[in-house]
């Protein structure tokens, strides 16, 4: 008899196994990440060549770390497989998940969690790699509470992002065809938007301003900021209470949205 | 007399091309706009991207006061060349990314046995109507900040001939990613791999060290299919480089072909 966290422990196991099973698929994967990665850092690395530049509030070091910590907050993240129950519910399999004692959201997140920390080890080595060839300046936060505090903001920002990639994988329960586009849509906003690409407040102070109302700052942005400790204390809790409101919102949404989805379920392919 | 003949015989030829690529076109635009819901997303998307990668661009390269010696303008302009080979090549050999499915089942069988190049198939079968709507505002803006770099004649011509130099180079890459995908039954990940490292060309490749700069400019020739057209119309490139650019690309598409020649003699035909 397996307990009620064993089956999801055991999925778990599983979904690692299936990661090993298609390991070039993943290495592959990581290598494009790689690259990714290397357009960031030479960039940078290009803007602050002369060691005493100090440019949008940030030095050398500090960007350059901003490089390596989003290599490890991207792989925590914005490694997701939850797209792929989007087919499920288009081929009409997810019918399979609703008659077994299984909730079909702690599944993928079980499924989510394999993932995240398979890229996590890789990203690891990654990072570390890149660290022995490129030798960057590299600013290492010593305050315990900041770095409690990356670690929550980080957290809460995987549960926004498996919340709104759930979210949009239900619209495939109305139009079953489109769930790949928003995808597409939702990962270059995840991508622009969440600081991957740049440190958000690089941008006019407008823009960034507006940004602020969106979830997207507190997926990469905020938490990689709050480890450089280029916010202050109440700023911080202030970013992490909001992360933690966007997460209540879209669990409430997931769930109004999600409800009426099963009811316009037809399991069509069945 | 016999010039007249091959050439006669090239034209035909041209155009019996010309005409099956307009018709298969045709289908694949029509398929794609019978979803118009995914067209608009996709669409969306890649407004999405461009605009916003754009203006981090001219922010920080304006915020720098300018990248490894280039102003704004220039910054921007190279990252409009990286777009115009990026988008062009994707319109045109779109059909790469429907190639596995063909092997895996085997129905690339069915390519040929028909009357026409297998190659010119698998690259050219299935234009891409999303980019084909990019292009246009892509050309302008290209036209518009090109302007402003004030070129000569001689420079703008340059360019538009570098173009087609680097549109050649990602042709044979994309015929060896297909030449590839029928030894290895790998496409996909090929060809994204090909496009990250394209990527790389968004920026003057000079912002990369040793010895990534030296790959890039001549191992997977990015310096040449992008960096170097831009900057023959600043006036930047002599005349090896602009050699240099023809002949990697005649090399490419010829290495690319004997590959090619080569890969769909291993063809198995397996599940057909």
């Amino acid at each position: 008899m397996i307990s009620n966290m064993g089956k999801y422990l055991q999925v778990f196991k599983i979904s690692l196994g299936q990661e090993f099973a298609y390991r070039a698929n993943f290495i592959l994967w990581r290598l494009r990440n790689l690259l990714q990665i290397f357009l960031i850092f030479f960039l940078w690395d290009a803007v602050f060549s002369d060691p005493d530049t100090q440019l949008f509030g940030y030095d050398r070091s500090k960007i350059l770390t901003y490089v390596f910590v989003l290599i490890f907050v991207k792989a925590l993240v914005l490694s997701s497989r939850v797209t792929d129950a989007a087919g499920e519910v288009s081929r009409g399999d997810l019918s399979n998940y609703l008659v077994k004692p299984v909730s079909y959201f702690k599944y993928w997140f079980s499924r989510d969690v394999s993932s995240k920390l398979l890229n996590l080890v890789f990203a690891a080595g990654e990072a570390l790699l890149l660290f022995i060839l490129l030798k960057p300046a590299f600013f290492v936060q010593t305050n315990l509470l900041l770095v409690f505090f990356f670690v929550v903001s980080t957290v809460l920002a995987i549960l926004i992002v498996f919340l709104v990639m759930f979210i949009t994988n239900s619209i495939t329960f109305w139009i079953p065809e489109s769930a790949w586009g928003v995808h597409f849509v939702l990962m270059v906003l995840l991508e622009i938007l969440s600081g991957v690409l740049f440190p958000l407040d690089i941008l006019p102070d407008k823009l960034f301003s507006l940004l602020s109302y969106t979830p997207f700052p507190y997926l990469v942005f905020f938490p990689i900021q709050v480890y450089l400790g280029n916010f202050p204390l109440p700023v911080v809790m202030k970013g992490v209470f909001i992360s933690f409101v966007w997460v209540v919102i879209f669990t409430y949404l997931l769930k109004k949205v999600w409800g009426k989805g099963l009811k316009a379920y037809q399991s069509y392919g069945r | 007399m016999i010039l007249k003949i091959d050439f006669s015989s090239a034209l035909s030829r041209f155009l019996y091309y010309a005409r099956i690529w307009i018709m298969m076109s045709k289908n694949a635009f029509m398929s794609v706009l019978a979803q118009k819901k995914l067209f608009f997303l996709f669409l969306t998307g890649k407004i999405i991207r461009f605009s916003f990668f754009g203006l981090f661009l001219f922010f920080l390269v304006q915020g720098a006061g300018g990248i490894v010696g280039y102003d704004v303008d220039q910054a921007v302009f190279f990252f409009l060349t990286f777009n115009v080979i990026d988008i062009i090549s994707q319109f045109l050999f779109r059909e790469i990314y429907r190639f596995r499915p063909l092997l895996i089942s085997g129905d690339f069988d069915l390519i040929l046995l028909k009357p026409f190049n297998s190659l010119f198939r698998v690259l050219m079968g299935g234009a891409d109507v999303i980019d084909l709507f990019t292009i246009p505002p892509l050309i302008v803006a290209v036209i518009y900040i090109g302007g402003k770099l004030n070129p000569m004649a001689f420079h703008i011509f340059l360019y538009i001939v570098l173009i087609i130099s680097g549109l050649l180079i990602a042709m044979a890459f994309h015929i060896l990613v297909a030449s590839l995908g029928i030894i290895t039954l790998d496409v996909d990940h090929t060809i994204m791999i090909y496009r990250d490292f394209v990527n790389l060309g968004r920026f003057p490749i000079e912002i990369y060290r040793q010895p990534l700069q030296g790959v890039l400019t001549y191992l997977i020739p990015l310096g040449v299919m992008i960096a170097v057209p831009a900057r023959a119309l600043m006036g930047l490139v002599s005349i090896q480089g602009v050699l240099l650019s023809f002949f990697l690309s005649f090399t490419g598409i010829f290495l690319s072909l004997r590959f090619w020649k080569y890969a769909i003699k291993k063809y198995t035909s397996a599940s057909s």
